[in-house]
């Protein structure tokens, strides 16, 4: 049945067109009470009623039982004791690398303790009739081909599904993110891509073409180690000073200075920081900055080194298969609240938040996958460990909003793609977790899922300010912002879901990943203790997480 | 005023020390009218806006510019109330009558027109402004008639509380009741005849009324029957509004939640529409039809089921029924409103002789990729005839993806084919399906003919070999378009045709649906 004659539609473009007709019935009645209440009754506050429609919910990581860390007294003594090898406490992607690894090179001996009610930490989904959704990480950029060890694992989740003649991997269709990818909302126009490409001055469209070719060359410069200047996992990147400099000046400053002052770049940039650290320019090194863009070498034989792999539930789809690959016990609502060395090793004090029981775990080793400073809070009472302060690392509070909409009002420009961002906006836009889907859009309802790193104050502050915040006081916030990207869009919205992260991830703050800091903190402690987190890498991404589980795996095994 | 006097249900004058004893003999009636008519107004404005909305697409934009003209038409209906002298409740009655025929075909009229005018906007302007004017009178005229009645600070204190009661009122049955149940327009007519309902009854009521009541009466009921009988007939017509877009008489049309449906008759032809897109004229379809099918089952001598996807008219199935060797054939289709529409309907049932109905045609109502992906059948022939790339959703059914999915479920040496568009019209989308095809590891063989009412249409014929041939088999008799002789011609492609090297379209790249709106564009803009 072919679709002749598309010119016809020009003949009667509104009638004919289903979403349209649908909208009719559906939305635009709601929208047009909400709307006019206000002019006609004058006083009357409509903006606050028109949400009653919304239902939903404000979660987030176990905070309550997170907190009892600094109250340990609250906790029940033990009534039990187990024994184990290794303890692994914390099941983020780090910790489940790390069983996993473990595992795979003979030592089955372990136990993983997770404080949430499943594992993943930052890589944590949900659900709902709709569509699964992700609360965090939600995609992985197509790996470079030389982290094998990543390749060997895509492979075994089916997201890798082979190698072509020339060498390079096939990635599943499935997984490789559905076209269209990305697109911005910019003077009330969709246009295709995130760099902003609409309105801009010849100086401004110059500067982001400088910026991009600096990139390319980045992308292939080699240090004079013979190390890629800019390579994942970072520790893999070259110690040559011409590029660790960088890491000594802020992204903003570098950026000054080398004269990209051009704003929408300006903005792109700093949209980018935000997006990968949660925080701005003006607070991560250039390095790093840099590294965002000149790190993504990935090839593969169906896509390109800028397509990502992502799934409706994000990032927990790579997490759960690395918790299947090992069958190595792991307990959830586990908090680990107490460490002490003994003669034999250490000594770990759990505590059960949905029995409430504790238990003493011995284990000759502990791995320690948890963020760093709750690593340090563990080794309160530990001796010879290189942990830096809380204060000395940024992590930046999250909210996340898992959003169900039966239709999202369309501005003119591109249709909706997988991320969707309104130039200037004060979160980072929308990921639409329906993007896989194979199956026709009908115009059924779907889930976008919202992400907003709350950087207008310090981080301290911030943490503050969004553990305060109720749900009620939240929902308006969320539906002003989604508001602003489709306009009428309140009464399509049947849910909101909503997450707070305490600690998002943690931002390369000048110095942080080549000062001398970072790499002695993830030093074993007697061979007993050893440290695995993105924290330790000091960029939050899933190779990292990835990364840093193997290398303390590696550590372990080799001090066995 | 005087006239009012010798009401009593509007109670007795004011005294000048203005007792407040008066509040007990409130004109209930006239209190309540306000409260109607606010809510008369508000809808109308509600409407207004909805519509603008969408039809003009950018809700906000309409929206607020509506309401502004609708309120500032108000105002200059308040300040026009000033001229109104003489008997004002006759002013009042005559009043609501306007309202209500002004109010209530307001909705119907801008559906039938939005096609017609070529100002839609200053149309609805228009109309928006002389509602406006009219609703901006009612309240001021009220007031004065009820002036003498009661103290200042009461008389405005009780109308405007009833003009907000009602305000309320509408804007919450508006989107919670009205539309939903109702549709905007036979809304916009209830609310009409609500207007012409208070004229009535004041009209009953008041004893003054009786010199015109007569006449008066006979002008409601003549407005109440026109509201009704749109009321009755709303849905025809907005068939009707598709009718003249048509140009044809249009016999049938429906929507489903996938999709408009509408079919077309003139003395020549029947047509399908779908969401406002040709699908075939009854007077040519059989050259697509038998150009889809033919090539493929001539050369498939030995096979017995194929699979259909797409197609939900029936009328690929009907070529393949003239292959009695074939023992099952399935076809897929999103939209059940189609298959039934194809199985049901007399005039189609002609068309597409009853194909659908036959105990070989087994018909399954479900998105596609879906289903192939979850299937384990095999197939010796599979048909694909979605409708043309135009949009993401429709580009997957299209990837390399989906045609290694649709690989599978061929059995040994069987093949498929796909309707690909116009190789003319859209010639890099035409080569990107036949590339996509040899990505997914078959063999392909493009071809194309000429369909006068579409133009230059292609196809492209894939396998796991390079065995197929033109003219293998047996072609069933009676056949108008398809020989072996149109079979080979079809094969040639002139060089304004030819190959073209394109990507793959992949789901992750959609190249097909760029191409589409690249080749398309032109004739589209
Ligand atoms: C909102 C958001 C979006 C993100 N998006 C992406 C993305 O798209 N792609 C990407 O690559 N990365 C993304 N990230 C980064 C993400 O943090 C990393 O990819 C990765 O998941 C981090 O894993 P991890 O193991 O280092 O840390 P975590 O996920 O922090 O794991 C630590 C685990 O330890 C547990 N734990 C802590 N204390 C205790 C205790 N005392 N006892 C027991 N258990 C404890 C925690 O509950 C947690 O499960 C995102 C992060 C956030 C916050």
């Amino acid at each position: 049945m072919p679709l002749s004659k598309p010119w016809r539609k020009l003949l009667f473009p509104a009638l004919m067109d289903v979403s349209r007709r649908s909208f009719l019935v559906r939305g635009g009645a709601t929208l047009a009470g909400a709307a006019l209440v206000g002019p006609l009754l004058p006083g009357c506050a409509p903006a606050a009623a028109s949400l009653a429609h919304i239902q939903g919910q404000l979660l987030g990581p176990n905070a309550a039982a997170g907190h009892l860390l600094r109250d340990p007294g609250k906790i029940p003594a033990p009534t039990r004791t187990v024994d184990t090898d290794v303890l692994i406490v914390g099941g983020g992607v780090a910790g489940l690398s790390a069983r996993r690894w473990l595992h795979r090179h003979g030592l089955t001996d372990t136990l993983l303790v997770e404080l949430d009610g499943q594992a993943g930490g930052n890589a944590s989904a949900g659900h709902n009739p709709t569509s699964a959704y992700p609360w965090g990480a939600h995609y992985l950029p197509v790996p470079d081909v030389r982290n094998r060890e990543l390749l060997d694992f895509l492979q075994e989740t089916g997201s890798l599904t082979g190698y072509a003649p020339s060498g390079l991997p096939i990635y599943s269709d499935y997984h490789l993110c559905a076209a269209p990818d990305e697109r911005l909302s910019i003077s009330g126009h969709w246009q295709d891509g995130l760099v902003p490409a609409v309105g801009l001055s010849a100086e401004e469209q110059a500067q982001t073409a400088r910026f991009f070719q600096l990139i390319e060359r980045l992308k292939t410069a080699v240090g004079r180690d013979g190390r890629d200047a800019f390579r994942i996992p970072l520790d893999a990147s070259s110690a040559d000073e011409t590029y660790r400099r960088l890491d000594r000046i802020s992204f903003a400053d570098y950026l000054s200075q080398e004269g990209y002052s051009a704003a929408p770049l300006r903005w792109y940039l700093d949209y980018a920081c935000r997006d990968d650290y949660g925080a701005p320019a003006a607070q991560v090194s250039a390095w790093a900055g840099l590294h965002y863009f000149a790190c993504r070498k990935g090839r593969a034989h169906n896509a390109t080194g800028g397509d990502v792999l992502t799934w409706p539930e994000g990032n927990h789809f790579l997490a759960g298969h690395l918790r299947r690959q090992a069958p190595t016990p792991l307990q959830t609502n586990t908090l680990a609240y107490d460490l002490r060395e003994t003669a034999a090793g250490v000594e770990v004090l759990t505590y059960d938040t949905a029995a409430r029981q504790s238990t003493r775990v011995r284990a000759r080793r502990v791995l320690l996958a948890t963020p760093a400073h709750v690593a340090r809070r563990l080794l309160a009472a530990v001796p010879g460990h290189a942990l830096p302060p809380a204060a000395a690392f940024h992590h930046a509070p999250w909210l996340v909003a898992n959003l169900t909409v039966s239709g999202l009002p369309q501005g003119p420009g591109r249709p909706l793609s997988w991320d969707n961002v309104r130039y200037g906006s004060a979160s980072l836009g929308y990921i639409n977790a329906n993007q896989q889907d194979i199956s026709q859009d009908t115009g059924g309802p779907r889930v976008v899922t919202l992400y907003w790193p709350l950087t207008d104050e310090a981080p301290d502050l911030a943490r503050r300010h969004a553990y305060q915040t109720s749900y009620a006081q939240w929902l308006p916030r969320v539906v002003a912002e989604l508001e602003t990207y489709h306009p009428g869009v309140t009464p399509y919205l049947q849910r909101a879901d909503l997450w707070v992260w305490g600690h998002g991830m943690v931002a390369p703050t000048p110095g942080l990943l080549w000062g001398p800091g970072r790499a002695a903190a993830q030093q074993p402690v007697r061979g007993r203790i050893f440290f695995a987190h993105t924290d330790f890498s000091g960029i939050s991404i899933f190779e990292e997480a990835f990364y840093q589980g193997i290398r303390a795996a590696r550590e372990m095994l080799g001090a066995a | 005023m005087a006239e009012l006097l010798d009401e009593p249900a509007l109670g007795a004058p004011v005294t000048d020390a203005g007792a407040p004893a008066a509040d007990a003999r409130l004109p209930g009636l006239l209190l309540v009218a306000v409260a109607v008519i606010a809510t008369c107004g508000l809808i109308y404005e509600l409407i207004a806006g909805t519509l603008a909305s969408y039809l003009l697409g950018d809700s906000v934009t309409q929206f607020s510019t509506i309401i502004g003209a609708y309120l500032f038409a108000m105002g200059i209906g308040s300040w026009l109330s000033k001229f109104l002298d003489g008997p004002l409740l006759k002013w009042f009655i005559r009043l609501e009558i306007l309202v209500g025929i002004v109010g209530g075909c307001m909705a119907p009229l801008l559906f039938l027109l939005f096609e017609y005018v070529t100002s839609f906007r200053l149309l609805l302007y228009a109309l928006v402004g002389l509602t406006g004017v009219l609703v901006g009178l009612e309240i001021p005229l009220l007031m004065r008639i009820l002036e003498h009645r009661f103290p200042f600070k009461d008389l405005v204190a009780r109308v405007f509380t009833f003009d907000y009661v009602g305000a309320l009122l509408a804007s919450l049955i508006f989107p919670l009741v009205l539309v939903p149940h109702l549709g905007l327009i036979r809304t916009s007519l209830l609310f009409g005849a609500l207007n012409l309902v208070v004229a009535s009854v004041v009209l009953a009521r008041f004893a003054e009324t009786r010199p015109y009541r007569r006449r008066f009466a006979g002008g409601i009921g003549a407005a109440l029957a026109g509201l009704g009988a749109l009321f009755y007939f709303a849905n025809d017509l907005l068939a009707h509004t598709e009718t003249l877009a048509f140009q044809d008489q249009v016999i049938y049309s429906k929507s489903t939640p996938y999709q408009r449906i509408v079919l077309t008759r003139n003395p020549r032809e029947l047509r399908l529409f779908l969401n406002g897109n040709l699908q075939f004229s009854s007077l040519d379809e059989y050259r697509y039809h038998e150009a889809l099918v033919h090539p493929l089952m001539q050369a498939l001598p030995s096979a017995r089921r194929v699979l259909v996807l797409g197609g939900g008219d029936g009328l690929a199935v009907r070529e393949l029924l003239k292959y009695k060797q074939l023992t099952s054939i399935r076809l897929v289709d999103l939209d059940p409103g189609m298959t039934q529409l194809f199985r049901h309907s007399p005039l189609l049932l002609a068309l597409n002789k009853g194909a659908l109905n036959d105990p070989k045609v087994q018909v399954i109502s479900a998105d596609a990729y879906q289903w192939v992906r979850a299937d384990t059948a095999r197939y010796d022939a599979v048909i694909v005839d979605f409708p043309d790339p135009s949009n993401y959703s429709i580009g997957k059914l299209y990837s390399a993806a989906f045609y290694t999915a649709l690989t599978k479920r061929l059995a040994p040496g069987g093949r498929l084919v796909v309707q690909s568009t116009s190789p003319y019209l859209a010639r890099q989308s035409f080569w990107c399906v036949a590339h996509t095809l040899q990505a997914a590891g078959l063999h392909v063989v493009p071809y194309h003919l000429y369909v006068p009412s579409f133009g230059e249409w292609g196809y492209v014929l894939a396998g796991p070999d390079a065995q197929w041939r033109g003219d293998a088999g047996p072609l069933p008799a009676g056949l108008r378009y398809v020989t072996a002789g149109t079979i080979h011609d079809m094969l040639r492609f002139p060089p304004d045709m030819a190959e073209v090297p394109t990507e793959v379209n992949q789901l992750n790249n959609q190249a097909l649906v760029r191409y589409f709106e690249e080749d398309w564009g032109p004739y589209v803009h």
